[in-house]
């Protein structure tokens, strides 16, 4: 057992995010996220459409500023620091939207995710053009050992962009493996791919906590997914997050199912004008609210 | 010129005609291969390489003749200004979109060559930079033809070339001989991990920085690196013209480039070579063209039968010569 799953064990965090907020204009997109996720957890992040999801891993991540809060990676603030800086720490995303490098061979795309390549910096691959390609040798191996993995060494050779949607899904997340991080984040890793391959991506996310105590947060709209494959669930409603807690309480918390049924979340029900108000509207305006 | 008029058979054996086109195909196969780094590996439309040469001409001239700064000296100076000048343009113009970043260069080349036109006293204004020099009594292309004339002497003249049609043979062959160095050095570089990344920035940058990668530090250096090509394009101007003014800055000439990079292919320096061929044999050799028009009325042909070529190409081979249609079609 690595230290990393020895530490796991007493629950420490991992990553504490506190009192994030972000407006875009007058669109208040995360407004109070506040959770804790544990060290070697598998965390998942729920929520109806809109709820800001995305924009909270978009911000946890670097890839927007927050406009408030406190965000703690391993013990050390990565708040406003910028994208790349927080994935040399070892905290690595996927997209969405699957971002394979299409117009590049699929091991191309893996043996970029590398760090510690001496040959990707102009001054050291003059200088020292042999030691970054000892290291590309050393990183072409582990590329292949993580394609093998994912059933995706055929395709080395090929361009990611002839890859099928799953199989792009499994190349991201082999990718995001790469540089052997320490903490993944996975934006809907199960849209779009079969269930075969679907249940393999769980395996080896939970071999992976296993093994090399990695955590795991990831936003999921596949309910039995996140209530069996989880040890905790963060729930987030119109920007807020509304609860955390094991897929058990979760499961029965009358405020969940309110966020997903659009009530909205229980210190943002209506007051009796705004009721009277939605109810003389036309029938257009509460299906926007049934949305959200 | 009589070549104009000349029948169709002659221009065969007009040999410092072809030397002629021979180098300014190697002056713009060196400026496109900046290019090529930057549209082609690295995804930054960069507009504005007209004014990276104009930089490095004018910096070489300016040092060498109001400076007296020794020629082989004056040249990697000039191009390390270049390259600096390149990071400034850089620093805020890459944080812009694509199309905005296209926009901010054209103009950063306009601002170069209009700032060059107007102030006199330092660059000779629309004079050029022979008034600076008969002022100076100082000629940027004293050192040159020294080399020139040791090549024609040791080279050429060896094995029989010593015809006053090949006095410009020692020029061609150092351009030429720059390109493929050049040409060679940069296949090399981005074939190493270095390249690796700017081709993950050229993909998608949000995915090259959520794997650790600072997608601002490798444009800014695929920009460093065009703008000192432009630089040596420069350099090889003023060799061939002997004095410059602010004409060959126009953006027409980085246009001319984007010409190059879409008839050989992106991606491909190798395509830059054969797509700078191709441009300027068809656009000096249709001066041959033996039609009842005059010269305006040839020129203007010239540029119509250019466009055309251009058409096709982009209907039957989207790609370009040695670009790969693959790398063209597939996206996320």
């Amino acid at each position: 057992m690595t230290e990393a799953a020895t530490a796991a064990t007493n629950g420490e965090a991992m990553l504490e995010v506190e009192g994030v907020f972000k407006q875009f204009g007058g669109i208040h997109a995360v407004r109070g996220a506040s959770f804790d996720v544990k060290r070697g957890s598998i965390t998942a992040l729920i929520g109806p459409n809109g709820a800001g999801k995305t924009t909270l891993f978009n911000i946890v991540t670097g890839f927007y500023r927050p406009d408030s809060g406190r965000i703690v990676y391993d013990g050390k603030s990565i708040f406003g620091k910028r994208p790349h800086r927080i994935a040399r720490l070892g905290m690595v995303r996927t997209f969405q939207i699957t971002k394979a490098l299409a117009a590049m061979p699929v091991i191309d795309n893996m043996m970029l995710a590398a760090t510690d390549q001496p040959g990707e910096h102009l001054p050291s691959l003059l200088t020292r053009p042999l030691a970054g390609r000892k290291r590309e040798a050393e990183v072409r191996e582990r590329a292949m050992g993580l394609l093998g993995t994912f059933n995706l060494e055929a395709k080395a050779d090929d361009y990611a962009g002839t890859l099928s949607g799953g199989q792009r899904k499994l190349l991201e997340l082999a990718r995001a493996l790469m540089p052997a991080p320490r903490m993944v984040l996975l934006d809907e890793p199960m849209a779009g791919i079969n269930p075969t391959l679907g249940r393999r991506l769980l395996e080896h996310m939970e071999e992976l906590r296993q093994r090399d105590g990695v955590t795991f947060l990831f936003v999921e709209h596949d309910m039995d997914v996140v209530m069996n494959h989880s040890d905790e669930v963060v729930v987030m409603g119109q920007g807020e997050t509304i609860l955390v807690g094991t897929p058990a309480e979760i499961r029965a918390d009358q405020r969940v199912i309110d966020a997903y049924l659009g009530g909205g979340a229980p210190d943002a029900a209506p007051t009796a004008t705004e009721q009277r108000a939605t109810e003389s509207s036309p029938p257009a305006q509460e299906g926007t609210d049934v949305r959200r | 010129m009589s070549v104009l008029v000349a029948i169709s058979t002659d221009f065969l054996t007009a040999w410092s005609f072809w030397i002629g086109v021979g180098i300014l195909a190697g002056i713009y196969g060196i400026f496109t291969l900046g290019l090529q780094l930057n549209v082609g590996f690295t995804g930054i439309l960069n507009f504005g390489q007209a004014g990276f040469m104009a930089i490095g001409a004018y910096s070489a001239v300016i040092l060498v003749v109001t400076v007296g700064v020794p020629f082989l000296l004056a040249l990697p100076i000039s191009m390390l200004i270049t390259m600096a000048v390149g990071l400034l343009v850089g620093l805020p113009a890459l944080r812009l979109r694509s199309d905005y970043l296209a926009i901010a260069t054209i103009a950063f080349s306009e601002v170069v060559r209009i700032a060059i036109q107007n102030s006199d006293s330092l660059t000779g204004g629309n004079q050029g930079t022979i008034s600076l020099e008969l002022e100076n009594e100082r000629f940027f292309t004293d050192t040159w033809f020294t080399i020139s004339d040791w090549i024609s002497a040791n080279i050429f003249d060896q094995i029989g070339l010593t015809d006053p049609d090949f006095l410009n043979l020692p020029l061609l062959a150092v351009i030429w001989l720059t390109l493929a160095l050049i040409a060679f050095g940069l296949s090399r570089l981005v074939r190493s991990p270095w390249g690796r990344v700017l081709r993950a920035v050229r993909e998608d940058e949000d995915a090259a920085r959520a794997l650790g990668k600072n997608v601002f530090a490798y444009k800014l250096q695929s920009l460093a690196i065009a703008a000192g090509l432009g630089a040596i394009a420069g350099w090889f101007l003023v060799l061939n013209l002997q004095s410059v003014n602010q004409a060959p800055f126009e953006p027409i000439f980085t246009f001319i480039g984007y010409v190059i990079l879409i008839l050989g292919g992106l991606a491909s320096f190798a395509g830059v070579l054969v797509g700078t061929i191709v441009l300027w044999t068809l656009l000096e050799g249709l001066r041959f063209l033996d039609l009842p028009l005059d010269g305006g009325q040839i020129a203007a042909l010239r540029f119509i039968i250019v466009g055309l070529v251009l058409i096709l190409l982009v209907s039957f081979r989207p790609q370009g010569a040695l670009g790969k249609q693959e790398e063209m079609v597939l996206s996320d």
